[in-house]
């Protein structure tokens, strides 16, 4: 089998090029400073942690967990009709293309930028989190999903359609229930992901725990700040453990 | 309305990509008759199946359906008056039993009718056939927890739900026993009777051909004309 041996080796001859080009980004500032040092002052500030502020974290903390659950249940909603107009198996190519290209520019907008547009148009506060997550996670739901559809078998549907079944039916009938643990399992997932840019978003005014992540940088509390890094840590380890679980249950192993 | 042509084949060609399977079929099926599809694997039963369904358009040459007002249709307007039961059964893995098996009425509700589910009625009637087929208390299994054999009646409850004019059934019984076999095909031959359904079964067992068959249709490998249809009652 050589064809893929030679595009083996031409990909690694390609990254080895792409390293040595690469490694300029490595120079730094060129003066002689004493990393270690600088490190170890740095993050001595965060140490104790300051859990003091507690009752400030956990409602800021809670409202981060409301902007994931209701940015990503909209986005949810929205990337179905999206996803099944980007699905090659679905929908007719120009439409196939247009729905990519739409899907494509919303995920390369980063949350951030998201945030910032939101938070211009509704103010800084938790709706604005809200809004610019869902477009941001529409954007790789819609993505997410309509792979999903096309990685079914179609021959459910095409039975389906061979006995005079519409395209919605067989959609419904043929396409949907395979495509169903897949849909929950990576909705699951982009919950999970949607509480970690939650925390982030917070940086430019769009509510949750990141407002006190940046006030804390501000006034330089970084003891109060660790102690929200720790919070975020917290519930992050926890959805993960959940959402495991929860993963392992919607696809069974196959026996 | 029995004994009157339901489906007529005039010099029909049919073949699938670079070989020509079958060639110059031509005969007139009465309706209500049992007509068995022999012959060796690769002589073209299944496409033939499929040519009949309107799923691959014949090379060339007519089909015909015949309907109770005597009107003339195409295999694939008569798509709807059709039960197909397919080699590969394509049932849906991750359903219940009996909505697999509500599947095949799909084509004759709207889809906003089935948008929520079906209705009560529709679900007796499954229920009903899942008896007949021996499935009773299987509804609520999902499918992937079924034999093969099991699988194979949940298709074919899926073809009669929608109680078709015309049966097109690959290998319905491939996977049962005998005792099944002769049930199943029983049912089919009783529709012919009481319903005067036409029926096309692709079958292997030549017991069962010759228990059954009104008409055998035999098939050979690589020799496209070589076709020959037998009338039992002849």
């Amino acid at each position: 089998m050589a064809p893929p041996l030679n595009a083996f080796r031409v990909t690694l001859v390609l990254f080895a090029l792409a390293v040595l080009f690469s490694l300029p980004a490595l120079q730094g500032s060129g003066r002689d400073l004493d990393y270690g040092a600088n490190l170890s002052r740095f993050l001595g500030r965060f140490w104790p942690p300051d859990f003091s502020v507690w009752r400030e974290i956990l409602p800021a903390l809670w409202e981060t967990f409301q902007i994931a659950v209701m940015s990503t249940l909209f986005a949810g909603l929205l990337s179905l009709p999206v996803a099944v107009a980007a699905a090659r198996n679905l929908s007719p190519r120009p439409v196939v293309v247009v729905a990519r290209f739409f899907l494509n520019v919303i995920r390369s907008i980063p949350s951030l930028i998201w945030a910032l547009l939101a938070v211009a148009l509704v103010g800084a506060n938790s709706l604005a989190g809200v809004i610019a997550l869902t477009f941001y996670s529409m954007g790789y739901l819609g993505k997410f999903f309509s792979d999903a559809f096309e990685s079914v078998e179609s021959g459910v549907a095409e039975a389906l359609k061979a006995g005079g079944a519409d395209a919605i039916q067989s959609f419904q009938y043929g396409i949907l229930p395979h495509a169903k643990p897949i849909l929950w399992s990576q909705t699951l997932w982009m919950l999970e992901y949607n509480i970690r840019s939650a925390t982030i978003i917070g940086y430019v005014g769009a509510g949750g725990i990141g407002v006190w992540l940046y006030s804390y940088q501000e006034f330089g509390r970084w003891d109060r700040f660790a102690a929200v890094l720790c919070a975020i840590l917290a519930i992050v380890i926890l959805l993960d453990f959940v959402g495991e679980r929860l993963r392992s249950q919607l696809n069974p192993p196959p026996n | 309305m029995k004994g009157s042509p339901h489906i007529t084949l005039s010099d029909v060609t049919v073949s699938r990509p670079g070989r020509t399977l079958l060639r110059g079929l031509t005969f007139a099926i009465p309706r209500g008759s049992f007509v068995a599809v022999v012959g060796p694997s690769g002589a073209g039963k299944s496409s033939l199946l499929a040519c009949l369904a309107g799923l691959i358009p014949q090379e060339s040459g007519g089909i015909t359906y015949r309907c109770l007002q005597d009107c003339s249709h195409s295999p694939r307007n008569f798509q709807k008056r059709l039960g197909l039961v397919f080699q590969h059964l394509r049932l849906s893995r991750n359903t219940s039993v009996l909505t697999n098996v509500l599947c095949g009425i799909l084509g004759q509700r709207p889809w906003w009718k089935t948008l929520t589910g079906f209705g009560r009625q529709d679900k007796r009637h499954a229920s009903e056939l899942l008896d007949a087929l021996d499935l009773g208390g299987y509804e609520q299994r999902p499918l992937a927890e079924l034999s093969g054999g099991e699988c194979q009646r949940v298709a074919l409850a899926r073809a009669l739900l929608r109680s078709p004019e015309i049966v097109l059934a690959d290998e319905p019984v491939s996977h049962l026993d005998a005792r099944l076999s002769r049930k199943i095909l029983g049912l089919l031959k009783k529709g012919t009777h009481e319903n005067s359904r036409t029926v096309f079964c692709v079958l292997h067992d030549l017991d069962l051909v010759n228990e059954f068959a009104d008409f055998t249709l035999s098939l050979a490998k690589d020799s496209p004309s070589e076709w020959s249809l037998q009338s039992k009652v002849a």
